[in-house]
């Protein structure tokens, strides 16, 4: 039998905290913006508040299953049907969210650094580290992210404090923006962002313990909702409210502004590292878990066999939307709208329904 | 073209997707043995590393032999020398024995669990090699046994093995006709075709029989006058002096009473004999006896302790290792100074048996990971090695790996401190470099001076060494993105400056920085293959070629020798010669994907080195850990040192016997009575 | 399968590396733009001044002798109908590829600033290679003009020339920080409107051509005060044309105004910029002579908006403090009582300057470059009712209340100036 894959509670949040934040890098600060005016950091706070909700639901339901992922809990809770149907649903998710975060980082250094180079010459670079990071599995991707995302936050800290020489606080007036509809109504649909974090109801039998998964789970949301807050202030602070819904990359036009003195200008470039880095450990853990659900779903042997083929399929959807507003457009309307149903929501039915056949069992065990 | 291009495949297959042989983990396993099966299955282990078994501290000279029935023959002190002949009488006895004695150990474990329980370390949270649920005990017991009858298999295999050896005629025994053992030696030695073997004959005279004796020896690996005063005299001048107590057997009264070298073994197979004459031993034949006795004169000429050539520091000891094995040893001890640091004899080689020796202070190094070093090296199949570096590359992990999983060092102190902390090391005769393992990323720039000098100044030679590697590995690929993608982040200034100095050179940056690097590294092969007397022209040369006529000719720009020099120089700051090499030949990969997609190809290049180190292991250690994994305690002198009484702890990734190395108040003088709050 | 998946991916990175470089340009394949001048054209919509930098001259193996007396800089002027295009265009006349990246100020002549800038305001946002932070300025005549005009004397390049002549306002206070990135979000804000450095060419050959008809005297100190001048207006000769000084005041993107230096000191206090400078003020005692402060602002401003009856009623006040550089009159103003005297003159005679400044924003210019919309928006909950208030309609009514306090610290290296003893007054 292959060695069991287990890491650290450290790796773990490393890993959900990276993919969850990824879309700060992207259009996040902006989407905010876009919905909450002036009041757009606050949104951040409020869908914080909702993840937590989600997950303190997920994770009471959650208890009775430690070391299960969310796959083996469907099966128990609607047999073989529900664990294909499950698979497939999530693998559909990541899917999307892989493909969609492909072509926008890959429009993104296309737009920043490499203008003219074509498409698919860029996004070769982002398909081989996927490849790699998923040919060498889990465990190797979680162990650098745990030292590359630390490094990346700070980063990222450097550039939203970089520029406080440019914040004015005025900018956060009127303090509610589009007014409360907009932040409270509007904004419930933004706790999609927080959809990542059902990898780590497939990394449950990584982490092993319930306990561990539980702080996993909520310093994850909670040291990402320090990012979002952070990023979407800061960018506001810098960006009054009609222009900062302008620009297709927030925190690349943070970093653009920033000055110090004659020598250090135009230091944005270097930022693209940590993009990059960003873009490529997301994407090779998200194509990772693709390929591992799939494997897991249809309870195959092996893994490696597959990623050609995956990564030939994910290449080709990025592809597919003929442009940057297409992608963008979709990311606004299905990624950060809809995704909440699959990731918090359908959880919460699967749990419900195994639990309500395992009760007995269950209880049983708990009597003996 | 179908054939080329397979095997074109399987060495690109083997040069990108390098598996270690070693998918589990072997301390992991073993570890979560112990913990959940307390003393049962650990026995196997601890057996090997029982000190009572084979240790010759030192007495016997490097011979300590423990195939077969060697062990059980001499090198265990608790048994008398009149029991030599009862073993020996085939492999398959030899071997029961072994067991035998393995049993009689076990039980004496078992009698002191409390001891056993100390040294197994309840697995931290973290290290996910070392830690594993131990919820399917069903199944761990099955691959307990499993285990156990693989243990069995490979004795038994070692066996066969010393079989095969014995068709070959040097596993015979020795005669008592003293006739046929001078004929065998000198058919084994071809003399007198082999000038340097000398055979001396005489007689020794017991009472009042004359019997008649030769010692052999290899000229000049053995010291004369020694063997003169303490072997050939005695032998020959005092045998006839009367004898207060005359023993009943020749053998015993020579070893006992006629023999005062203070190193003797008796040998009764002619391969051991053989052995031990090549090793700088001279054998003595006694006509009527089927045993050998070897002393160990051996007195060869060799380098003395000198300072160390790779690894210098300012402050700190000067000596380092030479290519003698017991002098390595001895240096080792002479800084340990603790009866628990462990010198266990190993032989690599089937024709050379290159004496090894493996290092590891008992209570605290984990049984497992000394174990699987130990399974490595016997389980080496080769006939003859020359130096550690060989042995090296036969050891680690991955070989394909742009950085070394086993640490190379000269200093005898440096090796001390690592098996303090739970290391285990191999020493090999000839070569003045000892193998420390496992090795980690931060072993690999850390310095013994980083600990040696005070807090501030040893953090700073860290962060400079950090840049340097930063320098050596990343520069050149930096340069050529920003120059090529990202002109606008240089300064104006000085992108004036650049596209001055480049105005009359003809090449793209690029072939331009190749075309120095390559140089460079010329430069740097010849400074190391220069005979010593012309060393001083490469010098000009060099300085000539990379600093005036380059420029001048307008080959490349100023600014690029710059960067060439400043990646050099990066690159000597390295404190690990292999881990400076392999990022050498990394650093033309960055300079290719900073050429093809700027910034975007260097962070694809880190992030797949950076997976591939991940995903690298040196004997079951993430060679990533402290950093990812991350483990407790991590930043103690890892990344930076933090002041020596904070550092507390050994490795957590090592799963040492004892996990604290000091108290939590290790300078018991700082505490002060209460109320004095002013200092 | 895993040997075929790697030599798969071994081909295509292989193929990458071979077909690679599309972006890759050496820094010498590259012509570095200084400057872009924009003046209404002639021919076309737009006049385009590209001002190059020499590389060899100024970055200068030392070979060959480092450009002494070779060009740093190189002029291009071309009508195009828009910047891009007048960018490819530059192309086919500049041997290099043109680029921006390095540009450090953007001149637009104040004619077209009063036309409006928007459309090349909203073009440069949209261009990765133009620093955000690159300075804009309003040319008195022509951009082009002006750039032909910089002959820059102590640096070898003009790319420092026009890095550090718009760092000046650090010390002098007579320009002020106008970045475009700063210009282009205050242009499209609902609270704040821009401004630009005023650039321009002294019309003096030699100091023989200084009038008195031309000198001008705008408050009533009965000479001119060295922050009373714009640019080129500055009474001057020598080798230099070229100047900066005061600045342009923008409605939106149409250019409505000029400050000049002290006002625009004024501004620079008034929005918390305010560095240093140092002032010039009449002795309160003798009107003959000249007291010299060395003013630095020693706290923000506080600004507070009053909205009554939507008529917005602004009150600010001042902190600075200073330093005393001269004192002519030899009076001894260092003593507690006579310190007490200057500092009130000052403060008034500063106060009366910014309300007449803001007076001018508010009934001539009819824009807020101050920002105090920024202070009134704090009254509103949401956005909508801001958007529905309508700042820049209601700041023209606005009534403005300012308050300067100043503390003048410390005296220089004296602490009492002794008269000088003349045999002529006859006191021996």
């Amino acid at each position: 039998m292959k060695a069991k894959i287990t890491f650290g509670i450290w790796e773990a949040i490393m890993m959900l905290l990276n993919t969850i934040c990824v879309p700060l890098l992207l259009g996040f600060p902006r989407l905010m913006i876009e919905t909450g005016g002036t009041a757009g950091w606050i949104i951040p706070i409020y869908i914080t508040v909702l993840a937590v909700l989600f997950f303190t639901v997920i994770q009471r339901l959650y208890r009775n299953f430690e070391g299960k992922d969310i796959i083996d809990i469907a099966e128990i809770a609607l047999g073989r049907i529900g664990r294909i149907v499950t698979g497939i649903l999530l693998m559909l998710y990541i899917v999307f969210l892989v493909t969609i975060t492909l072509r926008e980082f890959t429009e993104d250094m296309k737009v920043i650094a490499l203008i003219n180079s074509p498409i698919s010459f860029v996004m070769m670079f982002f398909i081989a580290a996927m490849v790699f990071g998923c040919y060498f599995g889990i465990e190797p991707l979680v162990r650098f992210s745990s030292v590359i995302v630390p490094i990346i936050a700070l980063g990222f800290l450097f550039i939203v404090f970089g520029v406080a020489g440019n914040y004015d606080i005025n900018h956060l007036f009127p303090i509610l923006g589009n007014g409360p509809r907009a932040i409270f109504i509007d904004g419930f649909f933004l706790v999609s962002y927080f959809s990542p974090l059902v990898l780590l109801y497939l990394i449950a039998p990584f982490v092993r313990t319930h306990k561990i998964m539980k702080i996993t789970g909520y310093t994850t949301i909670l040291l990402s909702s320090i990012f979002f807050t952070l990023g979407t202030l800061c960018y506001l602070l810098v960006y009054p409210y009609p222009i900062s819904i302008e620009n297709f990359l927030p925190i690349y036009q943070l970093a653009r502004v920033m000055e110090y003195g004659r020598f250090f200008q135009r230091i944005e470039s270097v930022f693209v590292l940590i993009w990059a880095a960003s873009a490529m450990s997301m994407l090779s853990i998200g194509f990772y878990f693709v390929v591992y659900i799939f494997r897991k779903t249809f309870e195959l042997d092996y893994r490696r066999p597959m990623i050609w083929s995956f990564i030939i399929i994910i290449f080709t959807l990025s592809l597919f939307p003929p442009n940057l507003m297409t992608v963008l457009e979709l990311d606004k309307m299905y990624y950060s709208k809809v995704t909440w149903i699959i990731s918090l929501c359908y959880p919460i039915l699967i749990l419900l329904i195994a639990r309500l056949r395992s009760r007995n069992p269950e209880k049983e065990a708990k009597t003996r | 073209m179908s054939v080329l291009s397979k095997v074109g495949k399987r060495i690109l297959r083997t040069l990108i997707f390098h598996e270690p042989t070693l998918e589990k983990t072997y301390i992991l396993e073993e570890s979560e043995k112990q913990d959940v099966f307390g003393e049962g299955p650990k026995t196997d282990s601890k057996n090997k590393t029982d000190p009572g078994d084979n240790t010759n501290q030192g007495s016997k000279a490097g011979t300590a032999d423990k195939t077969g029935q060697g062990k059980a023959n001499n090198t265990d002190p608790g048994k008398k020398p009149g029991s030599v002949n009862e073993t020996g009488e085939g492999n398959g006895r030899g071997s029961e024995k072994n067991r035998e004695e393995n049993d009689n150990s076990k039980q004496n474990e078992e009698g002191s669990p409390g001891k056993v329980r100390k040294i197994l370390k309840p697995i931290p949270v973290g290290v996910d090699d070392l830690s594993k649920d131990g919820n399917d005990s069903g199944k761990n017991k099955g691959g307990q046994n499993g285990e156990d009858s693989k243990n069995k298999k490979e004795t038994q295999n070692e066996d066969s093995q010393n079989e095969e050896d014995s068709q070959s005629e040097e596993e015979s025994e020795i005669s008592t006709d003293i006739k046929e053992n001078l004929e065998y030696m000198k058919n084994a030695y071809s003399i007198p075709l082999s000038g340097d073997v000398v055979i001396r004959e005489f007689d020794i005279t017991i009472g009042e029989k004359n019997i008649e004796a030769f010692v052999i020896f290899i000229d000049g690996l053995i010291d004369s006058t020694v063997l003169n005063h303490f072997v050939l005299e005695p032998l020959m001048l005092l045998s006839n002096l009367d004898i207060k107590y005359v023993q009943k057997d020749i053998k015993t009264i020579i070893l006992k009473q006629l023999l005062p070298y203070n190193q003797v073994k008796t040998v009764s197979f002619y391969k051991e004999v053989l052995e031990n004459v090549n090793f700088g031993s001279c054998a003595l034949f006694v006509d009527g006896l089927n045993v050998v006795f070897t002393a160990d004169v051996k007195g060869w000429e060799h380098r003395g302790v000198e300072r160390p050539n790779t690894e210098l520091v300012i402050r700190g000891p000067q000596e380092g290792f030479n290519e003698v094995l017991r002098a390595n040893t001895a240096l080792i001890r002479k800084i340990v100074l603790n009866e628990n640091l462990i010198v266990e004899n190993l032989k690599v080689g089937r024709r050379s048996r290159t004496p090894c020796a493996l290092l590891y202070i008992r209570d605290i190094a984990n049984k497992t990971l000394v174990d699987e070093v130990r399974r490595r090296i016997k389980s080496l199949d080769i006939d003859s090695i020359t130096d550690s570096g060989e042995l090296e590359q036969f050891l680690e992990d991955n070989t394909f790996l742009p950085a070394p999983q086993i640490l190379a060092t000269e200093r005898p102190d440096r090796v001390a401190s690592m098996l303090e902390e739970g290391k285990v090391a191999i020493v090999m005769q000839g070569s003045p470099f000892v193998l420390v393992m496992p090795t980690t990323i931060s072993t690999l720039v850390q310095s013994p001076e980083d600990t040696y000098m005070r807090f501030p100044g040893g953090n700073l030679f860290r962060i400079v060494r950090f840049l340097g590697i930063f320098v050596a590995l990343l520069l050149p690929g930096l340069y050529v993105a920003i120059t090529n993608y990202h002109q606008e982040m240089i300064p104006t200034d000085l992108v004036l400056a650049i596209s001055a100095a480049r105005e009359r050179v003809p090449f793209p940056s690029v072939l331009e920085i190749l075309i120095m690097e390559i140089s460079f590294e010329l430069i740097r092969e010849a400074g190391i293959r220069i005979p010593g007397p012309i060393g001083p022209t490469l010098g000009i040369i060099g300085a000539l070629i990379l600093g005036q006529a380059a420029v001048a000719a307008n080959i490349v720009s100023p600014i690029l020798i710059i960067v060439v020099a400043v990646t050099g120089i990066g690159s000597f700051a390295i404190p690990n010669f292999s881990l400076a090499l392999s990022l050498r030949i990394v650093r033309f990969a960055y300079i290719a994907l900073g050429a093809v997609a700027g910034f975007l190809g260097i962070t694809t290049g880190i992030f797949i080195q950076g997976i591939i180190y991940a995903k690298a292991k040196s004997f079951g250690v993430p060679f990533l850990t402290p950093f990812g994994p991350k483990t407790a305690g991590a930043a103690q002198d890892d990344f930076l040192n933090l002041p020596i009484w904070k550092r507390e702890e050994r490795p957590d990734y090592l799963n040492t016997g004892k996990r604290r190395k000091q108290d939590s108040i290790s300078r018991k003088w700082i505490v002060r009575e209460k109320g004095s709050d002013e200092s | 399968m895993k040997r075929i998946s790697a030599a798969v991916l071994l081909t295509v990175f292989t193929v990458l590396l071979l077909t690679g470089c599309y972006d890759g340009r050496e820094v010498d394949d590259l012509a570095y733009v200084a400057a872009i001048g924009l003046d209404k054209g002639v021919t076309n919509k737009l006049k385009l001044t590209l001002v190059f930098a020499v590389p060899s001259a100024t970055g200068g193996s030392s070979e060959n002798g480092g450009g002494s007396g070779e060009k740093t800089s190189s002029i291009l002027t071309l009508e195009t109908p828009s910047i891009m295009a007048g960018l490819s265009l530059a192309n086919n006349v500049v041997s290099r590829q043109v680029s921006i990246a390095h540009a450090k100020v953007i001149v637009f002549s104040s004619e077209l600033a009063r036309e409006g800038i928007s459309n090349y305001i909203n073009a440069f946002n949209r261009l990765r290679e133009l620093k955000p932070t690159i300075n804009m300025a309003v040319a008195r005549g022509s951009a082009e003009e002006y750039l032909k005009s910089i002959k820059p004397s102590m640096e070898s390049s003009v790319t420092k020339y026009f890095e550090l002549i718009y760092r000046t306002y650090k010390y002098t206070g007579f320009t002020a920080n106008t970045s475009y990135f700063k210009f282009y979000k205050y242009a499209k804000s609902t609270f704040i409107q821009p401004v630009a450095t005023l650039a321009g060419i002294t019309k003096n050959e030699s100091s023989a051509d200084f009038a008195t008809e031309s000198s001008i005297v705008r408050r009533n100190s009965g000479f001119p005060l060295e922050g009373e001048f714009k640019a080129g207006e500055i009474p001057r000769a020598g080798d230099i044309k070229a100047d900066i000084m005061g600045l342009a005041v923008f409605s939106g993107d149409r250019m409505v105004g000029e400050l000049d230096g002290e006002d625009t000191a004024y501004y620079l206090m008034l929005r918390g910029e305010f560095f240093q400078s140092t002032i010039t003020h009449v002795d309160p005692i003798n009107k003959d002579n000249v007291v010299l402060l060395l003013i630095k602002q020693s706290r923000n401003p506080v600004h507070r908006v009053e909205l009554s009856g939507g008529k917005p009623v602004i009150s600010s006040k001042i902190s600075l403090e200073g330093d005393i550089q001269t004192i002519q009159s030899e009076i001894n103003y260092e003593s507690p009582e006579l310190l007490a005297i200057l500092e009130k003159s000052v403060e008034d005679f500063i106060r009366k300057g910014m309300e007449e400044l803001l007076q001018k924003t508010a009934e001539e210019y009819n824009t807020d470059i101050i920002g105090y919309g920024a202070v009134a928006k704090r009254k509103f909950a949401t956005w909508q009712q801001w958007l529905d208030f309508d700042w820049h309609k209601r700041y023209p009514m606005a009534e403005f209340h300012v308050e300067v306090d100043l503390k003048i610290r410390r005296p220089g290296l004296l602490i009492r100036t002794m008269p000088i003893i003349s045999s002529k007054k006859g006191s021996v």
